[in-house]
């Protein structure tokens, strides 16, 4: 049983997590019950309600609330009812088994409750977020995530949803904005890296404004060589390279002598790249592209993006044929 | 010393059943104690108050800023930049405004670094109640016996080590006083507990002096010391923010990626 992160699992990986569950709470049963006995009782460590924990998430995800609401009796029983990260989960767990939005309607009310004994509670108020969000009541719940960031400007998951939220509201530079703060904490997170860079290709993309445009386009690709600078092989960098180069190309001025001029501006912005580097950097990202989804076994890959790049090298070799 | 002649001293073998043992036992059972001792007598860690939880972030954020600066750019980082610095010199983030500029409290009135001295004595007394029992114990009853004989030789330097209790000047450093044996074991008994309890066992007193070394690190004081002023350390990253040269991660990553691909 890996204990890797429960977001970055795949559907396969939950349901066979979920599958072993029954097995687990067995041979867990007298953990945390009884008073620890050296050598006789099984230890008690942090993993085994870090395993908890994961198997409640599996569970909830695959549908098996039946087997979801074991592991929370044992949480609840080895942490008590009032412990902030059990209470989350709880809330998460209730979610999950409402039946409409009426009885959605009153976890909200219980999330309040607990939120204005004790602002403090970060689980509860970021489930809070969460069911805002599912209720789509998205204003709110930036307005809540807001004010959850006034008071804790670290924590860099819920800048990532700000984030998130902010771009299904289409207001790009807010986005970024948070994804930046994410970046202040965590420097060398390739996959924001090259997250800031879809957002600004999305807001280049979106937008009309032409020499603006190739701007923003010029500093996606910066992000994304950042990211594949960090991460070799990060296939999601290499397409958003290869994406923004294509862009690029088709809007710098095709030829090949004013190469290398560097025209620092004064406020601090990076000058346009040279057509000859835009075309490296192309050359490079179709090279590593093909390259990573020449042999895709075994490497966890997403298969989604797999499916994806491949789409792009095709049509990439179809426009140079024509 | 020239002749090697070999001290015997005949002892009688119950003093190894009735010495060697329930000494090394019950130091072995007071360990595991004060382990659970110690379990019980920990302190629930105290809840922050928002506006305080708000006061450490908000350092904590500038810190952020100045170390990882180079991943914004310019702009972004000096409005970051202004924002914190002004926010730092008003005291925004103060956890009580009103309280600024006047002098840090005695430490002794402040109940939080009065909570933080208790759980240290608590944890001293856990330490130092069962070992002057067990060391007056030890004196009463078993003083001034000579309990075993190391297998091997020793130098003459160890004999304050290993004969504490024994007034003798010419007895062979390999025999081993009651006393002795005690302090054998306080001191050597870690990995037995390491095998009994785990690795985070609170059993060794050198597990202790360790937590002492730095208290509140792992407590609910977080990157604030009891008796330290916010506002201080609020005005002296303000400063430390102003004098951040700004440099862009992204400047030449083009090139840098190229180069290691080998494409320049």
């Amino acid at each position: 049983m890996s204990l890797s992160t429960p977001l970055r699992q795949s559907n396969s990986e939950a349901l066979s997590l979920a599958q072993q569950t029954t097995q687990y709470l067995q041979k867990h049963a007298s953990t945390g019950t009884s008073i620890p006995i050296p050598f006789i009782s099984y230890p008690e460590s942090t993993e085994i309600w870090m395993m908890y924990e994961k198997l409640l998430l599996a569970c909830l995800r695959t549908g098996d609330d039946k087997a979801a609401h074991l592991c929370l009796e044992k949480l609840i029983d080895r942490f008590g009812a009032t412990n902030e990260r059990v209470m989350g989960l709880r809330g998460l767990y209730q979610e999950a088994v409402a039946k409409d939005d009426a009885a959605l309607g009153r976890i909200l009310k219980e999330y309040n409750e607990v939120l204005a004994e004790d602002p403090v509670n970060t689980p509860v108020a970021k489930r809070r977020i969460a069911l805002l969000q599912s209720l789509s009541r998205t204003t709110e719940a930036i307005n809540a995530l807001t004010e959850l960031l006034e008071s804790s400007p670290t924590d860099i998951e819920a800048w990532t949803e700000l984030s998130d939220l902010y771009l299904s509201q289409s207001l790009f530079p807010q986005a970024v904005f948070c994804l930046e703060e994410v970046l202040l904490v965590a420097p060398s997170a390739w996959n924001i890296h090259a997250r800031l860079g879809e957002i600004l290709y999305i807001s280049a993309t979106s937008s009309s404004n032409e020499t603006a445009d190739s701007k923003t386009f010029a500093e996606a690709m910066r992000r994304f060589c950042r990211s594949v600078e960090l991460c070799d092989d990060y296939l999601r960098g290499y397409y958003g390279l290869k994406l923004t180069t294509d862009r690029l190309l088709s809007a710098l001025p095709n030829d090949s002598t004013i190469t290398g001029q560097m025209v620092s501006t004064d406020n601090g912005e990076l000058p346009m790249p040279s057509t000859t580097t835009v075309r490296k950097l192309n050359e490079r990202a179709t090279f590593k592209l093909a390259e990573i989804t020449r042999d895709t076994t075994g490497k966890g890959l997403n298969y989604a993006e797999v499916v994806a790049a491949k789409a792009l090298l095709d049509k990439s070799t179809q426009v140079r044929q024509r | 010393m020239a002749d090697p002649m070999v001290q015997t001293i005949h002892r009688d073998p119950a003093l190894f059943y009735w010495i060697l043992f329930p000494i090394s036992i019950v130091m072995v059972l007071t360990g595991v104690l004060r382990h659970y001792a110690t379990i019980l007598l920990q302190p629930t860690p105290k809840k922050l108050t928002l506006p305080a939880l708000r006061e450490q972030r908000a350092l904590l954020h500038g810190i952020n800023l100045r170390t990882n600066y180079s991943t914004i750019s310019l702009p972004s980082f000096l409005s970051r930049k202004n924002t914190l610095v002004a926010g730092y010199k008003n005291g925004e983030f103060l956890k009580d405004p009103e309280s600024r500029g006047k002098p840090a409290g005695n430490p002794m009135t402040d109940p939080a670094a009065m909570e933080g001295m208790m759980g240290m004595m608590k944890g001293n007394m856990a330490m130092m109640i069962p070992q002057t029992l067990i060391m007056g114990w030890i004196n009463a009853f078993f003083a001034g016996f000579v309990i075993m004989k190391l297998p091997f030789p020793l130098t003459i330097r160890f004999k304050s080590m290993l004969q504490s209790g024994i007034a003798t000047r010419d007895l062979d450093v390999r025999w081993v006083s009651s006393l002795s044996w005690y302090f054998l074991n306080l001191f050597g008994l870690q990995p037995v507990f390491i095998f009994i309890l785990g690795n985070d066992n609170a059993a060794s007193q050198m597990a202790q002096q360790m937590s002492q070394m730095n208290p509140g690190a792992a407590g609910a004081g977080g990157i604030f010391q009891p008796g330290q002023d916010p506002d201080k350390l609020f005005k002296s990253e303000a400063e430390n923010l102003e004098v951040v040269e700004h440099e862009y991660i992204l400047e030449g990553v083009e090139g840098r990626i190229l180069g290691t691909a080998g494409m320049l």
